[in-house]
């Protein structure tokens, strides 16, 4: 393996035609004397790319930009039309977890087969079947047939004969989307060994963390071209620069562009929602900007114990918050039949992450809702430079021993 | 694939080290293990199992016999019974076909690996025609009560029998690695076959004696099947076959039998290169 590259890509250009209708059958071909009409897409044009010896190559960009492509190019799965890959080392693909499972045959069968299929040596095979059978923690279930296997069983046994694959490149493509979280750890710290053991990886993913944390440098595709590529930190930031700026400006459209919003009970209602950030309205922001909700509301006349409710959900239907007016406050007071209620958060304290909002107005005396809207206009937070991760801040701070002087230790 | 470089890399620690083996050694164990799948998935989920191998054939030989032999009083040559003759030609048959079936649908019934792993994927289908192969070797076992019950002379001649097994299954591989590629891009292959495979029965001298093709040849139908006959590599496989095993004797038609052994590599070598041309494009298309 002395000298050279590990991976080495040069022009590489993978074409794939689209049919409009697919003339599969011999009766369509023989009537349209071809194979029909197709259009011609480039999936991948010129990329190249070289990966040395112990590094690790993130692939990332949005669905359909061809990193998938370019990866089964490198597997030698897909025949690129132009250009050339050269892999040197024994190269093992992992495109998708447990492909290759026959499903009437057992988890041993299975293991033997999938491990063939990989390319291990059937003696190889018998020699860490112990250590597979284990890590896989399918115990006496190894021996029934897997199409009885639940989804997680069936997982844990393809990755388990994954983990033993041991090459010098290992491609993997966004296989750690699936799985629990304990199992993606597992992946995650697997890959991480081997990184250490110096073994060459080509990792594409969405999971920007995961890029992050693993790779040396990045690629960053974008319809089928290279849009950057470089150390990690510079091509994840360039991309993720990018993909905000479309959100923002995708957010934007979508509030400009959504339909009025419901009246409510007894004429009382919420005429318009708005997001103040810094320098004024937006739809984006970062962890520890000044944030203000503004919620107009209109009702027939003077409104009286009257309680405004507001919650936060993340995408993922996590409740970051939920703060209702102080009813104290409010049971007596009078407020316009017009006006702007405003909640403000000096400093944004939520994480990364797509979040709505769930705004109400109630009547304290009966506890009716004159209006709820249920998690409407998102808003992006993303976490700039920081390091933590999860729902929000919690105003945490680090205390460690006083320091110990060089001088006094020596 | 065939291209890469397979070299074992240094290891650190791991859970273990995959020791160095060559590119030869890796595909013949994974034939072996793609054979055993497809040898047990016929198998598995069938009352019978394995006996279907045996039963088939003799189902067949009692239609074919009553037919053929009963009712229309067909004389098979050397004076060898008809259920002998019938029973032998249908094994060698029902191999061939088998094996061209199983290895047309070979690589598209398998997408799933095709879109996903990388290995040679001409193996799907020698694969698809080797089970076919161990189907046909288990079923022989039927020759054994067929020697019994018709005292059949078992004579030296029978040494041949590993060429005679060898010469279809070269030519099933061929014909199979074409139907196998063509089959990807024109799924109406599959159908066809089924049609062709049944026209290829009645063109090899399987239910019916050669002499009946002899004693029909005249007039142009005549002529042409007569021809068709001739060409086709199948019938000089069968007709040595019934030489050696039911009469103990030499093959007759020396020249026919190298004949098919001819054919039958130089289909490998077309079914070869268009197989390795077309793979280029399978993992899009299937």
């Amino acid at each position: 393996m002395a000298g050279g590259p590990a991976i080495e890509v040069r022009g590489l250009r993978k074409r794939f035609r689209i049919y409009h209708q697919r003339n599969q059958t011999l009766k369509q071909t023989l009537v349209s004397r071809g194979r029909g009409d197709y259009e011609e897409f480039w999936a991948v044009r010129d990329i190249s790319l070289t990966v040395d010896p112990g590094s690790t190559l993130g692939i990332i960009g949005a669905n359909g930009s061809g990193k998938s492509t370019l990866l089964k190019c490198i597997a030698g799965i897909l025949t690129p039309d132009a250009g050339s890959v050269r892999v040197r080392g024994r190269l093992a693909a992992l495109l998708e977890i447990g492909s290759g499972f026959h499903p009437e045959y057992s988890g041993r069968e299975n293991i033997y087969l999938n491990g063939a299929l990989l390319g291990l040596p059937r003696r190889y095979i018998q020699s860490v079947y112990d250590e597979i059978v284990a890590f896989s923690e399918l115990g006496r279930f190894i021996d029934n047939p897997v199409k009885t296997y639940s989804s997680g069983q069936y997982m844990r046994l393809g990755f388990s004969v994954a983990v033993h694959l041991d090459p010098d490149v290992l491609l993997i493509d966004e296989v750690l989307a699936v799985g629990d979280q304990s199992f993606q750890r597992r992946c995650l710290d697997r890959i991480d060994q081997l990184k250490a053991q110096g073994r060459t990886i080509v990792f594409v993913s969405h999971g920007l963390g995961a890029v992050r944390d693993l790779c040396d440098s990045a690629l960053w595709m974008d319809h089928g071209e290279a849009r950057a590529a470089g150390p990690t930190e510079r091509v994840v930031g360039e991309y993720v620069a990018a993909v905000n700026a479309q959100e923002a400006a995708r957010l934007e459209q979508e509030m400009s562009s959504s339909p009025p919003l419901p009246g409510g009970r007894a004429g009382v209602g919420i005429t318009e929602l708005s997001y103040v950030g810094r320098d004024g309205p937006t739809a984006l922001f970062e962890t520890g900007d000044p944030f203000e909700l503004r919620i107009a509301y209109t009702a027939p006349g003077p409104l009286q114990g009257a309680r405004f409710y507001v919650s936060f959900v993340r995408e993922d239907g996590v409740v970051a918050l939920t703060v209702p007016t102080d009813d104290r406050l409010l049971r007596d007071q009078v407020l316009p039949s017009r006006g702007v209620v405003r909640l403000a958060i000096p400093r944004l304290p939520l994480l990364e992450g797509l979040f709505r909002v769930t705004v109400g107005i109630a009547e304290i005396a009966t506890g009716e809702w004159y209006t709820l809207l249920d998690r409407i206009h998102p808003f992006r937070v993303s976490p700039g430079e920081r390091e933590e991760r999860g729902v929000a801040l919690l105003g945490q701070h680090w205390t460690l021993p006083e320091p110990v002087s060089r001088w006094l230790s020596a | 694939m065939a291209t890469k470089e397979f070299l074992a890399g240094p290891s650190a620690a791991g859970p273990a080290r995959v020791p160095p083996s060559g590119a030869f050694a890796r595909n013949r164990e994974l034939l072996a293990e793609l054979v055993r799948r497809d040898v047990k998935a016929r198998y598995r989920g069938s009352a019978l199992g394995v006996l279907w191998t045996l039963l088939n054939p003799i189902l067949f030989m009692t239609v074919y016999t009553v037919v053929f032999s009963v009712l229309l009083g067909a004389v098979y040559p050397g004076g060898v019974p008809a259920a002998a003759y019938i029973l032998t030609g249908l094994l060698v048959w029902n191999f061939f076909s088998q094996a061209v079936s199983f290895a047309t649908s070979s690589v598209l019934s398998n997408s799933g690996l095709v879109r996903k792993v990388a290995f040679p994927w001409v193996l799907l289908t020698v694969s698809a025609v080797t089970a076919a192969l161990v189907n046909y070797v288990i079923s022989l076992v039927l020759l054994i009560p067929i020697y019994l019950i018709f005292h059949l002379p078992l004579a030296l001649p029978v040494v041949l029998l590993p060429v005679l097994v060898l010469i279809p299954y070269v030519l099933a591989l061929g014909v199979g690695l074409l139907l196998a590629a063509g089959n990807v891009f024109f799924r109406d292959l599959e159908h066809l076959v089924q049609v062709g495979l049944l026209v290829w029965l009645y063109l090899t001298p399987i239910v019916y004696p050669p002499t009946l093709v002899a004693a029909h040849d005249h007039g142009l139908g005549g002529h042409v099947f007569s021809l068709f006959f001739k060409f086709n590599p199948m019938t000089w496989v069968v007709r040595s076959m019934e030489n050696v095993v039911t009469r103990g004797i030499w093959p007759a038609h020396w020249h026919g039998l190298v004949y098919s052994a001819a054919v039958a590599l130089v289909l490998l070598g077309c079914g070869i290169v268009v197989f390795q041309r077309a793979r280029r494009r399978f993992a899009e298309e299937v």
